[in-house]
């Protein structure tokens, strides 16, 4: 038997835990629906004025979208150049290669701020206009690791011996990937994607430094949280609650069934 | 293994000319992310050190070599002490974080049976760390403020006459609000972590005779470290650069160093500083990265 520990300890404690972990949530969720200027006890009673207000607000609009706009470009970006890093570090060995891996972990673990400080004193040099697609650039560079470390753990499970075996039948790069690579590392590559849209979504440090007239849903709710806060705030976070978990839930049955067909196939 | 040994047979020439092959296989894979990395992190990161070396006058950048602004990071303050309270909230955030994690994960990886249940779990533990942070950090504020839900259930059952202001507005409110933030992440590298030790293991130690609580500190505990410490690196890094939590619910002096280096960009206009912070922190990450990898190698255990 894997249990042990007195069971109804453990299961207060972990229930605790998960408590902690949706009270502010739920604090917010039900203060959406308060009719009240400000967020706070008492509750005067139920009201969808804050969800309307929420619907009308073209800028909050407009910044969702820009967000999801830059989330996509984000994890097309962290795809397109992390799923080749982690091939090289998993396959090959090279001079450097050390190096290579530092450099690409660094930003997991440098703030965003500095980050973000650093390509804006590049973008100002080269003269390159903020936009969101500046913002694109730094995020997709920060958020560039979670690609490879994800992507780099599936490959080292897998094991090499089915692309050597397609390399010596004379495949070529691009067959191997396309049919030996991918299938292997298609659910890894989909989670991270996963996570890199809703790290994206959320950004603020290298936002906040990269944003140009343009704002994300981040920056909306930060200068609306910095001056007058209103119940609309509490709306558009239940709102983006909502969104994201049915994404979850549909993007976790998605990878969870093509595991199960790809093991039986 | 590379595809190189397979055909040493074949005789030098076709030894070399398959190791040929096999760079530029290397290259086709290795070269996008080099150049990637280059252009929008070395060459930033470049700029940020020649930036670092200047100073500014008249708020113009006078490029130069001087240390003189990495003298001041150590010397002058605030610098030093805000990037040590900055660590030292981090610390504090990855501690508490992975202690108020473990008990979930621990339930998650031991007591839960039917894999759909874990499934849900799982699941369950994601959708925080997907809500928005600026409202995550909000809701706290919303929680703890003198007005507000904790101050109001306190003062409903008579503990407290008045509002309790202390928890609002100070380096406890903020290092609460990122563990906060943070434990949805801890539960789930100390869970990858748990899952991986075989039932056997466990087993094992009851037919010796191990009762629970001996179980756990010897064995499932040391094991759990590898797990415990990667999550915490990242929790310590993101807590150390956070700028939003001080803000919105942090006190006047509870300040960390993302704070100072935007108000040396914004308002102060000091450039040449900020960027030597960077460089500063940039190295740190650099040590942290490789301490991490040691640690994580130190401490790892086989099945």
């Amino acid at each position: 038997m894997r249990a042990f520990g007195n069971p109804r300890l453990v299961f207060t404690m972990a229930m605790s835990v998960l408590a902690f972990l949706y009270a502010p949530i739920l604090v917010m969720m039900i203060f959406s629906f308060n009719d009240s200027t400000y967020t706070g006890l008492p509750f005067n009673g139920f009201t969808l004025h804050w969800y309307r207000e929420l619907f009308s607000d073209q800028q909050m609009l407009f910044s969702i979208w820009n967000s999801i706009y830059v989330a996509i470009g984000v994890v097309i970006i962290s795809a397109t150049f992390g799923v080749p890093a982690a091939i090289a570090l998993d396959r090959f060995e090279f001079p450097g290669k050390g190096v290579f891996r530092r450099i690409v972990m660094l930003p997991i673990v440098l703030p965003g701020i500095i980050t973000g400080v650093a390509l804006l004193g590049f973008y100002l040099t080269i003269h390159f206009r903020l936009s969101l697609h500046t913002i694109m650039l730094g995020q997709g560079t920060g958020l560039m690791c979670v690609t490879i470390t994800e992507v780099f753990a599936r490959l080292q499970q897998l094991g090499r011996s089915q692309t050597e075996a397609a390399v010596n039948l004379g495949a070529n790069e691009w067959e191997v990937f396309r049919h030996v690579t991918l299938p292997g590392i298609r659910s890894a590559l989909f989670g991270a994607m996963l996570i890199v849209f809703s790290v994206s979504f959320d950004e603020i440090a290298v936002t906040f430094l990269l944003t140009g007239r343009e704002n994300t849903l981040p920056m909306t709710l930060w200068s609306l949280l910095r001056r007058e806060v209103t119940p609309e705030v509490n709306a558009v976070a239940s709102l983006v609650v909502v969104m994201s978990i049915i994404l979850i839930v549909c993007g976790m049955y998605a990878s969870r069934r093509q595991e199960t067909s790809a093991g039986e196939s | 293994m590379t595809s190189s040994a397979y055909v040493a047979g074949q005789g030098q020439a076709g030894a070399r000319s398959a190791r040929r092959l096999e760079r530029r296989r290397l290259l086709f894979w290795l070269l996008p992310p080099v150049a990637w990395f280059t252009v929008f992190m070395l060459i930033p990161y470049g700029m940020l050190l020649y930036t670092s070396l200047g100073h500014v006058d008249d708020m113009r950048f006078i490029p130069g070599f001087s240390f003189d602004n990495f003298i001041r990071v150590f010397t002058v303050d605030p610098y030093l002490g805000v990037i040590i309270k900055s660590a030292r909230i981090g610390v504090m955030t990855a501690i508490l974080s992975a202690i108020v994690a473990y008990p979930l994960a621990f339930y998650i990886a031991f007591h839960v049976r039917s894999a759909r249940a874990k499934f849900l779990l799982y699941l369950l533990v994601i959708v925080p760390w997907w809500a928005s942070y600026l409202v995550k950090a909000y809701a706290w504020k919303t929680i703890l403020g003198s007005g507000g839900i904790l101050n109001a259930t306190l003062q409903g059952i008579g503990l407290t006459d008045g509002p309790v202001r202390l928890f609002l507005y100070n380096e406890f409110s903020v290092v609460l609000t990122l563990t906060y933030i943070f434990t949805p992440f801890a539960v789930l590298s100390i869970y990858a972590q748990l899952e991986r030790i075989p039932t056997s293991l466990i087993e094992a130690a009851r037919n010796l005779g191990a009762d629970g609580w001996t179980i756990f500190r010897r064995i499932i505990l040391p094991i759990s470290v590898p797990g415990m410490v990667a999550g915490a690196i990242i929790t310590f890094s993101l807590a150390f650069g956070d700028f939003v939590a001080p803000v919105l619910v942090g006190g006047p002096d509870s300040v960390m160093i993302s704070n100072v280096v935007i108000n040396l960009l914004g308002v102060a206009f000091d450039w040449p500083m900020a960027a030597a912070i960077g460089v500063v922190i940039i190295a740190l990450g650099l040590l942290l990265i490789s301490a991490s990898g040691w640690l994580e190698e130190k401490t790892q255990t086989r099945f």
